[in-house]
């Protein structure tokens, strides 16, 4: 496709402490993620441990930088740094209209202990070593 | 003739009847009971005036042709004006009142249909119990008077607007009690932007901020665009100044935020300037002055910031301007120093370099402050002057030290917009004949934030000189590690707020870590800044900064002292170990 962007970032999770508040938080970024996405053609994925997220979306310029400026606004996190914005050359997640790595939030917390664990933590990371990642783990997650 | 054949205009009798709402409608209209089988008045259906006439059951019984045009498609004899008008998409209240209008003499409604035509409708009761109404159609003369009000680029209100806005708060304020916050907001660092990616992008930047703005409103504020990037929001709350501030805060983190445009990352910020009625006055000029006072403050706290007017602003604002007076002459009356802090290596304990930093010594305020006066003479605009001072005497006084020791100078983020920095550079070296590979340049974030295509090729020259550029005061900004990626580093120097006790806050050293395994990856150094304790010292050289800078490892001293230091040998960090 012309004109293909890849935007990743990373933010600070600001929804209120407790599971279920972020179960239904997750759920509804989910939900309005693939119906946006899929309208607009854009693909991606979401990851989110307890303190943070970090996304990649594909898709057209003019597409990403409306749903980045939708996502900028959303005051479900903050202290968004963006990694990189730039020309892609195919999609890595042309079947997402938006993959959740970590099925469930618990699944998740469960995932981001072994994940800190072992050294995971998006704010060390590079824009490209980010993106590698969340292929990686979505490509796992396919697999499962 | 024709004047025989048309229905006068003119006729003495309409022109009474005009003015007289009950008393003559039946020499206008004929008793329209009757009329609904006999003939019209000739005047009537001819009438540019869109007239519609009800019977006593408020149904419609009679439409002139402009009334029919006005409703093209619908039939309307026996609906009810408020069934005709919704059906064409009125705003409920607006029809209800139409149709209600009993009591009074003569009603007058605006009603907006949903193709965004506007009409002004007048009923009238008729004698028999009946009522005309006759609609115009006002929408070109509304709109044009909306446009006359709006901001056509963002389509916010404009100065007028937001003037009369404010008046009409303000009345209401002295009524009956309530609280009204006015906010002065201006972009920070927009105007390079613009400049750089021109007014196309820089347009289509100010829509996005409206945008953000109007979406972290209620619909009952005010926002306007007063000027080039200057915009002001009017917000009534019971709670004030506790909901301006909020809403100060949460517009500067808002507005602050990245964007992505055209392919471009951009950064600018906010600064806002608060004031609240009728705490601090209940005239509008008097209130805006407040709100500019409170700016300008806000501005030199460094930017990026809110404050709300508080009385004694003036005189504070007094006193920054007697300083920007004074900062002004203290170049020329040669009231400026510079002094070097060591840096130490901490793998060998020696003295690598200096930073050299400025003082200012004035006759009569004493030392002033860098925190102090470096903003002023950025806003002043004196800041590239006084750094290029810096850089010259700083090459020239490093030239009495021997060997290899090198010096750092600070560079403001001006010097990268206004093109001249290689120049400075080049003429600074080859005057006082120090060579390029002893001479580091420290930049902040601030610096790369904007047109970072035009900032990049002029740190690509100067390294290809040969001199060592280095991030300063790194983790206060935006941190952003795409940088790190991004421009040519060769040295990353960890802000002081992260060194500061890290011996007892394992956050700090997490961080620190990170930081330093980072910079090693990229193949960078790192310095921790700001050590002042041994066991500081310890932290940082475990977790694998590579130099030391900070008292600890020794205060800023005059540049013979330096010198000193070097030839004594009593270096660095790990002398003051073994002590
Ligand atoms: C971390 C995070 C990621 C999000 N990702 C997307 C996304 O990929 N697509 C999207 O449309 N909205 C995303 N949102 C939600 C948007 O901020 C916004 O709520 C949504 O687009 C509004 O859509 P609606 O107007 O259709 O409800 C995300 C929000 C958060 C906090």
């Amino acid at each position: 496709m012309a004109d293909l962007y890849r935007l990743v970032y990373y933010s600070r999770n600001r929804v209120a402490d407790g599971p279920e508040a972020l179960d239904t938080a997750i759920s509804s970024i989910l939900e309005a993620s693939r119906r946006n996405n899929a309208r607009d053609n854009v693909t991606g994925a979401l990851m989110f441990n307890s303190g943070c997220f970090a996304q990649v979306l594909e898709g057209r310029r003019e597409a990403i930088e409306d749903v980045f400026e939708r996502i900028q606004q959303d005051e479900r996190h903050g202290d968004v740094s963006l990694l990189a914005f730039e020309p892609a050359s195919r999609r890595a997640f042309a079947n997402w209209s938006m993959g959740f790595v970590g099925a469930s939030v618990h699944e998740t917390m469960r995932y981001s202990g072994t994940a800190e664990a072992s050294g995971f933590d998006p704010s060390r990371m590079t824009g490209d070593a980010l993106f590698e990642t969340l292929v990686r783990l979505a490509i796992e997650e396919e697999k499962a | 003739m024709r004047h025989g054949l048309t229905p006068p205009r003119h006729d003495p009798d309409r022109a009474a009847a005009n003015g007289s709402p009950t008393g003559s409608d039946q020499a206008l209209f004929g008793d329209p009971l009757r009329s609904a089988s006999g003939p019209r008045p000739t005047a009537l259906p001819e009438m540019a005036t869109a007239v519609i006439i009800l019977n006593e059951d408020r149904e419609i019984e009679y439409v002139n042709a402009s009334a029919e045009a006005l409703f093209a498609g619908v039939d309307p004899i026996g609906c009810t004006m408020e069934a005709l008008l919704t059906s064409c998409g009125a705003r409920g209240v607006e029809a209800a009142r139409l149709s209600s209008a009993a009591d009074e003499p003569i009603t007058c409604t605006r009603v907006h249909l949903a193709d965004s035509r506007v009409l002004d409708c007048e009923v009238r009761p008729l004698s028999n119990g009946g009522f005309v109404l006759s609609l115009d159609d006002v929408t070109d003369h509304v709109r044009s008077a909306e446009l006359a009000n709006r901001d056509p680029l963002t389509g916010l209100a404009n100065r007028t607007l937001f003037h009369h806005q404010l008046l009409d708060r303000l009345e209401v304020v002295k009524r009956n009690s309530g609280r009204v916050a006015i906010l002065l907001i201006d972009l920070d660092r927009f105007k390079a932007i613009n400049d750089t990616l021109g007014h196309p992008l820089g347009d289509a930047l100010l829509r996005k901020v409206s945008a953000r703005l109007t979406g972290a409103l209620r619909d009952e504020d005010v926002a306007a665009r007063l000027g080039g990037d200057e915009f002001g929001v009017i917000q009534s709350a019971a709670e004030q100044p506790d909901a301006a501030e909020l809403l100060a805060a949460r517009l500067v983190d808002l507005i602050g935020r990245t964007y992505v445009l055209e392919g471009h990352t951009i950064h600018i910020g906010a600064t806002i300037g608060v004031t609240v009625a009728p705490r601090d006055g209940l005239d509008a000029d008097v209130l805006l002055k407040n709100a500019d006072l409170a700016l300008y403050q806000a501005k030199a706290a460094g930017k990026g910031t809110f404050r709300v007017y508080e009385t004694g602003m003036t005189e504070r604002i007094q006193a920054r301007r007697l300083l920007e007076i004074d900062l002004r002459r203290a170049l020329a009356l040669k009231q400026f120093d510079v002094v070097y802090q060591p840096q130490v290596d901490i793998a060998t304990g020696a003295i690598s370099g200096f930073e050299a930093l400025i003082r200012w010594q004035h006759p009569v305020r004493g030392p002033v402050s860098p925190g102090e006066f470096i903003p002023a003479a950025e806003e002043i605009g004196i800041i590239s002057a006084v750094s290029e001072w810096v850089l010259r005497t700083a090459c020239r006084e490093a030239m009495s030290w021997p060997g290899d020791i090198s010096v750092a100078v600070n560079l403001s983020p001006v010097q990268f917009r206004n093109g001249r920095l290689l120049e400075v550079v080049t003429s600074a070296l080859s005057a006082t004949g120090l060579p390029a590979s002893r001479l580091e340049l420290e930049i902040t974030e601030g610096a790369l934030l904007e047109n970072s295509d035009a900032v990049l090729a002029v740190l690509r020259s100067l390294r290809a000189l040969g001199i060592r550029i280095s991030m300063d005061d790194f983790g206060t900004g935006y941190s952003s590690l795409s940088y790190l990626q991004k421009f040519p580093l060769d040295k990353i120097k960890i802000d002081r707020s992260f060194i500061r006790n890290i011996d007892h806050e394992p956050d700090r050293l997490h961080l620190v870590r990170a930081i330093a395994a980072l910079a090693k990856g990229l193949g960078m150094k790192t310095t921790a800044e700001g050590v002042e304790t041994l066991a500081e010292l310890q932290c940082v050289r475990s977790e694998g900064c590579t130099e030391v800078q900070g008292y600890f490892t020794g205060r800023p001293v005059p540049a013979r002292e330096a010198a000193a230091l070097l030839s004594s040998g009593v270096q660095g960090s790990s002398s003051r170990e073994n002590d």
